[in-house]
């Protein structure tokens, strides 16, 4: 029972850690109907940015919020320099044009900044939190609250009066046009949103791991995440993490022995492939009806 | 960035030496070293290559090798087999009679061209370990022990000290064909020496391990050997500790590195063992040459705080003995010198050592390994310290291994 509840609350930690990495996935879509294709190279992006400027000799503390106000910037940016200009054109091309960046980034950004991983200590310790015999990992519960107060705070943003506008434009450009509302910035402030959010993932995973390319993989996950719980739905990132973090450590917690190998990955891909098949919409997603 | 601007340099003086069709017949040998410098291989490359390339400086700066001089040929080939194959055929055409990609998918994809081309092959700590076995794979060398080696040394180190009878033995590994590779052997070391074995795997790239890790401690093993590389093998050791392993008790394949001690926190780490293929820092006479007359003289090819780190080392020694080989070459079969003379060279190696930076390897036209030999060494919070000497292990075991491979691949083609 206790092997089951470690796996268990680990595995719900982590989700939101994953959760994390999928908000600004979301709320790209939300505001944009684009899946952001380069929200796990943004994740590694972030992470860079914070080691950068530790290395600087800068706290890490103070190394966060430049990290924060960098990459919110480079979310404005993008939208301004590249998404602005695909306006009009088929949504296949805006998500090539999502993937080119997942490329760009994580080819650019190692080589600029070392492609060796990289420490990013953000003083949480080693020792696990130990309840009878279950051992919480520290780092996970940390990454876990922060996850859960950044999505919280996301949704109370969506009840103010930008996030309605926000809500506005992602149910429908051509009104929200016609009321005199600012599409463009709406969809620019998601991205810089988004950016914020691969901040917290990238800092989050970045201590867990170090900080290298393969944080850009987080995209795997995160698109589970978004895939089960809804690819617009914030409640959905919430509630679709801690489902893919539970099955994706439960599950092979009591099968890779006898598989012979580790199942997770296997888990997750049939998470996203039964969504698909049975509720391709997720638990919380909008299912749009179009009239034929 | 150095590194990278660095590679792009040296990727250009490349193309400048070739544009005018200047191969080959010069006194210049050429080396391609065709690696991945942008996707898997990311957390061994810089540095590896940075010593690979620093070496040949300093054999250039000293004159060379019988009037003849070293060339660098550096590209990415991004762990991809269609660019290694391209960066391959322009590194042909360029002249190289050596090539070293460090990638197991590149360098497996180009062993038939290799032996077809009959151009040297070296694949230290990667590749395909069965090409140990030179009848079947006479252009391909590991000179380095193979991870099946590497294992048995670790074995051996846990036999000499406590012993292995009644122990029971945890292999935590990232699920791919490099982290299933040692099982085999240690499970015949098993059966013969009557430790218990279980193996751990987890998923790629392992930067979430704490399902994998719960399960160990309930487990509870007297060791732990960590198989694996880049940022999963830091998350091996930090869950290995968060869950009571003691470090001393976690062991560790040739990957794992200063940068993992500090990911892991160098004092954290303090106590884990790992095999250790090179002899690590710069109190050694080559990395002394190195710092004095091509670092110092602003000549070196990447950031200088690399020097005498475990990676750089790993290729000083690489070119180390590619160097020796060709110098046997130009002895004994003369110039100008070809895959073929090179090859001959490679297999008469004996006893090299690189002036202590190395075992002493012997390379023979059968065993391409050089004889499977390492050492153990421990992170004393500061720096890797050895605590064993140079020593091969279960040869025997290891050969079986390679020849069932080797036949394998002898009856595929």
């Amino acid at each position: 029972m206790a092997y089951f509840l470690e796996l268990l609350v680990n595995g719900a930690l982590t989700g939101l850690m994953y959760s994390l990495a999928a908000l600004g996935f979301v709320l790209i879509y939300k505001a944009s109907g684009v899946p952001n294709l380069a929200q796990g190279a943004m994740v590694m992006a972030a992470a860079y940015v914070v080691w950068f400027f530790t290395s600087l000799g800068l706290s890490v503390w103070l190394a966060i919020p430049l990290g924060v106000a960098t990459m919110f910037l480079f979310g404005l940016m993008t939208e301004r320099v590249l998404l602005r200009r695909m306006v009009g054109q088929p949504v296949i091309m805006v998500v090539m044009l999502t993937l080119g960046m997942e490329i760009v980034l994580r080819g650019l950004v190692p080589g600029f900044l070392g492609a060796a991983p990289k420490p990013l200590d953000i003083g949480i310790g080693l020792a696990p939190v130990i309840i009878g015999d279950v051992f919480i990992n520290r780092e996970y519960l940390v990454g876990g609250v922060l996850a859960l107060a950044l999505i919280g705070g996301s949704m109370l943003f969506f009840r103010t009066r930008t996030g309605t506008k926000m809500r506005a434009v992602s149910d429908d450009h051509v009104a929200s046009w016609a009321v005199g509302l600012s599409v463009e910035r709406v969809i620019g402030l998601s991205w810089g949103i988004a950016g914020i959010a691969a901040v917290g993932a990238g800092t989050l995973w970045g201590a867990v791991q170090g900080v290298d390319w393969t944080l850009s993989g987080l995209l795997f996950p995160a698109v589970a995440v978004v895939i089960l719980g809804g690819v617009d739905s914030i409640t959905g990132v919430l509630v679709g993490g801690l489902l893919v973090g539970i099955l994706g450590s439960v599950i092979p917690g009591y099968l890779d022995s006898y598989a012979g190998g580790s199942t997770r990955d296997v888990v997750t891909s049939l998470i996203i492939l039964v969504t698909i098949v049975f509720r391709p919409y997720g638990i919380f997603g909008r299912e749009d009806i179009e009239r034929i | 960035m150095k590194w990278f601007t660095r590679t792009a340099g040296m990727a250009a003086i490349a193309a400048a030496m070739t544009a005018g069709g200047a191969v080959a017949q010069d006194n210049t040998i050429r080396f391609g070293l065709l690696q991945d410098f942008t996707a898997v291989y990311t957390f061994v490359t810089g540095e590896y290559n940075q010593g690979q390339r620093d070496y040949l400086t300093l054999v250039n700066q000293e004159g060379g090798i019988d009037g003849h001089t070293f060339n660098a040929i550096v590209r990415d080939t991004g762990n991809q087999p269609q660019r290694g194959i391209e960066a391959y055929n322009r590194a042909r055409e360029e002249g190289a009679i050596l090539f070293d990609f460090l990638s197991t998918p590149v360098s497996r994809a180009l062993v038939d061209q290799v032996l077809q081309d009959e151009v040297v092959l070296i694949t230290p700590l990667h590749g395909r370990g069965d090409a140990s076995d030179g009848t079947t794979f006479p252009y391909v060398f590991p000179m380095m022990a193979t991870y099946w080696s590497q294992a048995t040394i670790l074995a051996q180190y846990l036999k000499d000290n406590g012993g292995l009878d009644g122990k029971k033995i945890a292999v935590v590994h990232i699920d791919s064909p490099f982290g299933r590779e040692p099982i085999p052997v240690l499970e015949a070391l098993a059966e013969d020496e009557g430790f218990e074995l279980r193996a751990f795997p987890y998923a790629s790239p392992g930067n979430e391990q704490s399902a994998t890790w719960s399960e160990v401690r309930r487990y509870r093993p007297d060791a732990v050997f960590i198989w694996g590389a880049g940022g999963g093998q830091s998350v091996s050791v930090r869950e290995g500790i968060r869950n009571g392993i003691p470090a001393e008790n976690i062991y560790s394949v040739v990957w794992l590195a200063e940068t993992d001690a500090a990911n892991v926190g160098a004092d954290v780490m303090t106590g884990v063992h790992r095999y250790e293929a090179v002899a690590t820092g710069t109190d050694l006479p080559i990395l002394q040459r190195i710092q004095e007359q091509v670092i110092d003289a602003g000549l070196g090819a990447g950031d200088a705080a690399a020097v005498g780190s475990t990676y750089y080392n790993i290729g000083v020694a690489t070119m180390a003995v590619a160097v020796e080989a060709a110098r046997l070459a130009l002895e004994h079969e003369g110039a100008p010198l070809d895959g073929a003379k090179l090859k001959a060279g490679f297999e008469r190696i004996e006893n090299f050592d690189a002036e202590g930076l190395m075992p002493p390897i012997t390379i023979t036209a059968e065993d391409h390994q050089g004889g499977g030999f390492g050492r153990v060494s421990q992170w004393n919070g500061t720096a890797w310290e050895p605590v064993s000497d140079w020593f091969a292990a279960y040869q025997d075991v290891v050969r079986e291994e390679i020849e069932q491979g080797a036949a394998e691949y002898a009856g595929g083609n």
